[in-house]
């Protein structure tokens, strides 16, 4: 018979043994330190991720859906025959208007921008401003209002600045880039490599922020007028100048996440046939005889051409041409007509165009081939064609649906909506279709009664 | 010769127990039921001495004590078998002497004396359950619809579990939920623990389960033939002892052991023919592939084709195809299993063999389940105070698959869509490439690349490349010490562990990538667990004994997955990552511990009283730091008042048990929650498939979506649980009741969180709620028992209402699942799990929106102005008559099923045949036929046959059923005067690609014939002479054999995501089940 207590002393000793070596058994390495996620990140990586993000707002769905509104491109089958038929809710969306915000977005231009100030690196601050300014100026054309005075501040249901303040803020911190490229301490070290596109250089990036001063500011000539379009010549001026230096997807042939999204989306993502060219769009071109048709289109499939397909096309998304489009507009509008005619033959040779005959009488003539050069120059820019034809009525499109409008914005994402009362319920008109402060034009730019009314 | 084989494989356990034989007391007799009826496979054994053996098909057993245990002394004889009570008699061992002992039993349909698993090392029996487990024997998981799935097995098997299979394929993926879920992340899966061994029962898709292929959950690697029973721990109550990891419940598998005696050997092998069955899908055969009423026929090299079949009437005589049947053929599923089992009154060996071959109901070599598994269980007596035993399983299952669901490379996707006058025969053309419909005469891999088109199905089932190749070792040692008579401690050491080497390849010219891609995916998973209790226990006079156990559990859970992913083949073959021009690879691992004590007490009070009482004290390496430990409780109460009363046994009520039980349960936060950390992936995910990561050049890095919480805690469910079990007539029926309340809070959900505000989508958090409330009922009635003749019935039903109380604050949260347009979320005030995605604007919702472009309008006035009125929820027709889109996400299906019934019928006569079957009904539960909206833009399903019609009217005479009602400006307007504008209709609103998921919801009812089965028993002396064996069970059975249900679509059980998802209910061009005709021998001795 075995004693009771020694027993007891066995059970007890194995219980403390295997319980002895477990004094950290629930924490330390692996355990509670991810091994497959960083948790680190320095200014020069955040601005370089945001930059791909960029390009995802300029070059993605957000660029097909309002291309196809803007009826350069059209649905042929499945979702996007729905779409092209302006049908959107706020599910079509998910994704864009967080992304202003979210990783890729304004959260990692704060880290970077605190990580900058710390190191005392204008360079990668004001880079990292100008794409501030790029993405909510993007965001205010997509969304109207948005939540900007008041984001990443922690606060329960942030207040949306109206459209206006957003275009107004987005102007100061495109101010501010400006002024901080300026700076030459030995500390300013730019991005470098880390920014594809440009290297860091604070010359091109300058110049990419006037050009894309002088857009936002033509988004708001709706509404500000001729201030405007004064302002929008003023940047344009500074703004990009060249070709060599356009702002441009680094896309490459691989790996897959690194192609170029028509690529993708036509191809790996199997939608291939989703989307082909508008006949409108080719007929203007056809008409036009213009020898872009064969750079944008392959005329045999009505599809985008084999070249801007390419996984490695490197698209480009801000560029010298409509840089010199917004000074023709901006000099016609503020009445510079010879300036205008002038610089709108200088983005024709950017083209390989001769100089513009009808232009040439100037007048309702010359405004009209300035925007038709601006339409066609915003090819698979679709947020940049859709803004136009919301600004003027050009050209002046029939609606795809005969009862319906073309919608003036997008709706903002379900959980945005969930998370902050400000945000409208959709279909209240105000998270609806259009801006409150940007109706219908009522007649086109390019004359006559706007069809879309 | 196959006699002399199994005298082989036997030999060495023959030779021990002839030696034995030679002196010592034989013990011999027969079992029978109170009938006469022979019962076999009954444990007779001498507990003290720990020797016994199991009686045969005619109820005769036999066993040795051997001589120099056998001193004169007088020992109990016990005898139990499932179903009966077991019974005892006190015989004396006399050297030399021969005792023959038979017993007549009683019928125990409730099984009151049985020992039950309740968990965690600890054990009771029946009448002192407190809580509701139910026991699922192994032949009915040997029967069931999917037998070589053993969760697919338990369907239909318990109220208050429910089971949905993928589809029919080969090796997919079982779903399992008991009492509803309990959780809004992961999938709800019980928690698995095989002979005490936890192990993982996941189910991961290699390239995501929308597409990709059917994948197995784990636990299919069991092979069934190996089960003894299974007990379903539902509440959690009975969970508790799991504490944690337990919300979902546990499903506790035994497998199968030796017994002492002469070697038993049991051959059985199964021959399943599986076909398939289409259900009510209807496809058209009257227009052809075109648009616009105009057919289009390729005449030129490298023509693109219309997607759709708008086009012309198609003129007599035209050859169809019917591209549904002609990618099924007949299937066949081949099962043998071989063990062999006995041992001595110290050692006990149980060795199995099972190999499952099956070749699936698609077309083509692509779809293959092969599955081969060994187990050898042993034990030994090593002294009179201790027991060791091992157990040790081996498991290689190997599959080939075919592209499924959401992906241009389904196979159902290309087949459905083509149109019907298309013959996707051949598949490949002249020049060996792929002939898609929609770009039949290809001169090139180029020119397809650039072209849209869907794989044809041929091409997809012929394609090779998707697999996947698992090895899997489960393994344990087990040591029981009795130092004292009241005090005894077991050990449980286990480990799970296996390879799975998955190869997802598109070869070149496939439509998602005509460049080529293959995917190896490597799963490795390692799972140890130490469980350790020790209980002690005392008796207080007759009246009052008690039991006390204290145990630890330690765990640690090892998980690796490296995924490499390569673009572009440099040549067709072989379909592997170094033939591509480019790779990624990714890594993704993750450790967790476990470091947990329990204890729990029991006492019984006058035979007629039972308490438990316990606590588990969890400690998880996933909890927040400053949450690392956590308590939790049970306690329940059973009073058997039948006893109290003096009545057991008799009359009218011959036994009665109440039970009251609660306990809570939890569920540990995702593994790394806790951490806040940074991505490559882009926030920006299109909905389409495009998107960017962040590491162009030297590599930049983002925000992750989500925000970690270092706060967080186990998610904890507390139920309370009420029944009753009951026996009339002297147990000629029985009735179990329960009725639960449970309620889960510290649900951990992604909150939404406003980007805006904080520059994250989401963050981790506890706090939701939810809550099931529901009633389980088994009635069973064994109107007839005679010796010739016994006849049973049973029905069961679970009803359980599942509600979303609260989702901190925010209305929903998506689940995924499903697509744009109808996926899966928790929605507070509905069930988790419910469908979300656009309507039609309706009447009498309070609608005020902007719905033409003319400003906010309020709809119910508009409603209210058409002539009539309107009913609510009344189709809106604008001016045009058609219904408009309601931008408004909101709640469109529950595939929640309102209740669940099965019956069941079992007739044995002779004691030769038994005839049996089995009838499942599910009563509502939503489903998404998300097929058929789809094969309405595309013009293939037959419903398009309208468009011939020039009178089209909504609420008239088109779609009257969905819509009933209508209401608004142009309720009388006919807005289909023509087949254009059909078709611009089916391409819009009308059809899948539009926004409104809604219209293609369906009721998913249905009742379906599971199983019809006859067995004939054959034992007689020629089999042994002739064959070697005693006895044979000869079956003949129909499985899934019918479906009565009005869902329009394949199958109402088709879960396009399977077990990988939360949400069921989406139905996308996925494979229904099978129907199977089965003919299965079992041979024993």
């Amino acid at each position: 018979m075995i004693k009771p207590w020694k027993i007891a002393s066995v059970a007890a000793l194995a219980v403390l043994g295997v319980a002895g070596c477990t004094g950290d058994f629930l924490s330390g390495g692996q355990l509670t330190t991810d091994p497959n996620r960083p948790t680190s990140a320095t200014a020069a990586q955040l601005v370089g991720g945001v930059q791909s993000n960029l390009w995802s707002l300029w070059g993605s769905d957000p660029a097909r859906v309002t291309g196809m509104w803007a009826q350069q491109f059209k649905g042929l089958i499945s979702q996007y025959v729905s779409l092209y038929q302006y049908a959107h809710d706020e599910t079509t969306t998910n994704g864009f208007h967080t992304g202003l915000y979210a990783g890729g977005g304004l959260v990692d231009l704060a880290k970077a921008d605190s990580l900058a100030i710390k190191g005392n690196d204008k360079h990668t601050l004001g880079i990292s401003q100008i794409m501030e300014g790029a993405l909510m100026g993007t965001g205010a054309d997509i969304f109207g209002d948005l939540v900007y005075s008041q984001a990443l501040q922690g606060k329960t249901n942030p207040t949306l600045d109206k459209q206006q303040a957003v275009y107004d803020s987005v102007q100061k911190v495109l101010s501010a880039g400006i002024a901080n490229m300026a700076s030459s301490n030995p500390t300013d070290v730019g991005p470098g490599s880390y920014d594809q596109v440009y290297g860091g250089n604070p010359a091109s990036w300058t110049k990419l922020a006037y050009t894309l001063k002088a857009r936002f500011y033509m988004h708001t000539a709706k509404v500000d007028g001729l201030a405007a379009y004064t302002s929008a010549l003023a940047n344009a001026k500074l703004g990009l100048n060249d070709p060599s230096i356009d702002y441009k997807g680094v896309f490459q042939a691989s790996p897959l996440a690194e192609t170029n999204f028509y690529y993708q989306f036509n191809g790996p993502a199997g939608r291939g046939g989703y989307m082909g060219i508008d006949p409108q769009f080719i007929n203007l071109l056809v008409t036009r005889n213009d020898p872009r048709l064969s750079d944008y289109i392959d005329t045999t499939a009505d599809y985008v051409s084999a070249t801007r397909n390419a996984p490695d096309y490197q698209q480009t998304y801000v560029s010298a041409a409509e840089n010199l489009l917004i000074w023709s507009e901006a000099a016609y509008r503020t009445g510079d007509p010879a300036t205008a005619l002038t610089k709108l033959n200088a983005a024709r040779a950017l083209a390989g165009l001769g100089p513009d005959v009808a232009a040439a009488a100037g007048g309702q003539a010359l405004l009209t081939e300035i925007l038709t050069e601006e339409y066609i120059n915003d090819f698979q820019l679709g947020e940049e064609a859709w803004n136009l034809y919301k600004r003027t009525c050009f050209p002046n499109l029939t609606p795809t649906v005969s009862n319906l409008k073309m919608p003036r914005r997008l709706y903002y994402d379900s959980g945005e909506r969930q998370t902050n009362t400000n945000i409208p319920d959709a279909g209240t008109g105000v998270n609806g279709s259009f801006n409150q402060l940007d109706p219908s034009a009522t007649t086109s730019d390019g004359g006559g009664a706007c069809l879309d009314q | 010769m196959l006699k002399r084989i199994l005298s082989v494989i036997g030999a060495s356990a023959m030779v021990a127990s002839a030696a034995l034989a030679q002196s010592g007391t034989t013990v011999s007799g027969r079992v029978t039921n109170t009938a006469g009826a022979p019962l076999a496979g009954a444990s007779v054994f001498i507990p003290s001495l720990n020797v016994g053996t199991q009686t045969n098909d005619a109820g005769r057993y036999t066993f040795v004590v051997a001589g120099n245990r056998a001193a004169g002394q007088t020992v109990a004889l016990t005898v139990r078998v499932i179903g009966y009570t077991a019974a005892s008699t006190q015989i004396t061992l006399t050297n030399g002497r021969d005792i023959t002992e038979n017993f007549t039993l009683t019928s125990n349909p409730l099984r009151l004396g049985e020992v039950v698993v309740t968990g965690a090392g600890t054990e009771t029996t029946r009448e002192k359950l407190g809580v509701t487990i139910n026991t699922v024997d192994s032949s009915a998981i040997r029967r069931a619809a999917n037998p070589q799935n053993l969760v697919s097995g338990l369907a239909a098997q318990a109220p208050g579990v429910e089971v949905r299979t993928q589809s029919g394929e080969p090796g997919a993926s079982a779903d399992i939920k008991i009492r509803g879920g309990s959780s809004l992340s992961g999938t709800n899966q019980p928690l698995f623990v095989v002979d005490g061994v936890p192990i993982d029962n996941s189910t991961s898709s290699t390239t995501g389960g929308q597409g990709s292929t059917v994948s197995a959950n784990r636990a299919s690697d069991i092979n069934p033939d190996d089960i003894a029973s299974v007990d379903i721990l539902k509440g959690s109550a009975a969970a508790a002892i799991y504490g944690a990891r337990a919300a979902n419940g546990v499903v506790l598998i035994t497998t199968k052991s030796g017994h002492s005696g002469p070697t038993r050997y049991n051959f059985t092998t199964s021959t399943n023919v599986d076909n398939i069955d289409t259900g009510n899908l209807k496809l058209q055969t009257d227009y052809g592939q075109g648009g616009g009423g105009v057919t289009q026929v390729c005449t030129k090299p490298n023509c693109v084709m219309n997607s759709n079949s708008f086009g012309g009437k198609l003129a007599a005589g035209t050859p169809t195809y019917d591209h549904l049947n002609e990618i099924y053929n007949t299937g066949y599923t081949f099962d043998n299993n071989l063990s062999v089992s006995g041992g001595n009154d110290r050692t006990t060996f149980y060795a199995s063999g099972g190999v499952t071959n099956q070749d699936g109901v698609l077309v083509g070599p692509q779809n293959k389940y092969n599955r081969a598994t060994f187990r050898l269980k042993g034990s030994e007596q090593v002294s009179s105070t201790l027991r060791v035993g091992g157990n040790f399983n081996f498991i290689d299952t190997r599959g080939n698959y075919v592209q499924k669901g959401s992906n241009v490379s389904g196979v159902l996707l290309g087949a459905l869509r083509s149109p019907p006058n298309f013959n996707n025969l051949p598949y490949l053309n002249d020049l060996g490439l792929q002939r898609p419909y929609r770009f039949p005469n290809p001169t090139s891999v180029q020119a397809l690349e650039n072209a849209g088109y869907y794989d044809n199905p041929f091409f997809v089932l012929n394609s090779p490349g998707n697999k996947s190749e698992l090895n899997r070792s489960i393994a344990s040692f087990n040591a029981d010490w009795n130092p004292l008579s009241w005090l005894s401690f077991n050990e449980n050491l286990g480990a799970d562990q296996y390879t799975d080497s998955r190869l997802e390849a598109l070869p070149i010219t496939s439509a998602g990538n005509a460049a080529g891609t293959v995917t190896r995916n490597d799963f490795t998973f390692l799972e140890i667990d130490h469980n350790l209790t020790g209980t002690a226990k005392h008796t207080f006079g007759d009246n009052f004994s008690g039991t006390i156990t204290v145990g630890q559990n330690l765990n640690s859970r090892r998980d690796r997955n490296l995924n490499s992913n390569g673009q572009q083949f440099l040549s067709p073959t072989p379909l592997a990552l170094q033939n591509t021009v480019s790779q990624t690879s990714s890594q993704n691992e993750s450790l967790a511990h476990i470091e947990s004590y329990f204890g729990q007490a029991t006492a019984d009070l006058y035979n007629q009283l039972y308490f438990t009482l316990g606590v588990r004290n969890d400690g998880f390496s996933t909890f927040g730091a400053s949450n690392r430990r956590s308590n939790f409780p049970k306690a329940s109460a059973a009073w058997n008042f039948t006893h109290a009363m003096g009545i057991d046994g008799k009359g009218v009520l011959s036994y009665g048990k109440l039970r009251a039980a609660y306990g809570e349960t939890g569920k540990e936060p995702p593994v790394y929650g806790t951490i806040t950390a940074f991505s490559t992936g882009s926030t920006f995910g299109s909905g389409y498939g495009d998107g960017i990561n962040t590491l162009f050049g030297p590599g930049g890095i983002v925000s992750g979506f989500s925000q970690g919480n270092n706060a967080l805690r186990p998610e904890r469910s507390k139920e309370l649980e009420f029944g009753g079990d009951f026996g009339f007539f002297n147990q000629r029926a029985d009735l179990s009741i329960t009725s639960y309340n449970k309620q889960t809070s510290d649900v951990i959900i992604q909150v939404p969180t406003s980007a805006a505000a904080t520059g994250y989508g989401s963050k981790l958090e506890n706090g939701a709620k939810l809550s099931n409330r529901g009633i389980e009922l088994a009635f069973n009635v064994r109107p007839i028992e005679t010796q010739n003749v016994s006849l049973q019935l049973g029905t069961q039903f679970a009803h359980n209402k599942g509600n979303v109380d609260n989702l901190l604050g925010a209305e929903f949260i998506g689940l995924g699942g499903g697509f744009t347009g109808a996926n899966g979320s928790a929605t507070v005030g509905y069930a988790p799990g419910v469908i979300r995605g656009s309507d039609f604007i309706r009447c009498g919702r309070g609608l005020k929106l902007d719905y033409n472009g003319s400003g906010v309008q309020d709809i119910d006035a508009l409603c209210a102005a058409t002539p009539g009125g309107y009913k609510k929820n009344a189709l809106f027709l604008g001016a045009d008559g058609l219904p408009v889109p309601d931008p408004t996400d909101r709640v469109i299906a529950d595939p929640n099923p309102k209740y669940t019934m099965n019956y069941t019928a079992s007739l044995k006569l002779w004691n030769r045949f038994t005839f049996s079957g089995l009838l499942d009904l599910r009563k509502g539960g939503n489903v998404w036929n998300g097929t058929e909206g789809i094969l309405i833009t595309k013009g293939t399903s037959a419903l398009t046959d309208v468009r011939g019609t020039t009178n089209g009217q909504f609420g008239v005479n088109f779609d009257t059923k969905t819509y009933p009602y209508t209401a608004g400006p142009g309720v009388a307007v006919v807005p289909f005067t023509s087949q254009a504008k059909w078709d611009s209709w089916f391409a819009g609103n009308g059809g899948g690609f539009g926004p409104v998921g809604e219209q293609f919801v369906e009721d998913g009812s249905f009742v379906k014939l599971r199983e019809l089965a006859v067995t004939y028993t054959l034992d007689a002396a020629w089999l042994n002479h002739v064959v070697g064996f005693t006895s044979a069970d000869i079956r003949i059975a129909g499985r899934n054999l019918h479906t009565w249900t009005k869902y329009s679509g394949l199958d109402p059980e088709a879960s396009l995501g399977g077990a990988e998802f939360l949400t069921q209910g989406f139905d996308y061009f996925n494979s229904p089940q099978t129907r199977s005709f089965v003919v299965s021998v079992s041979l024993n001795r």
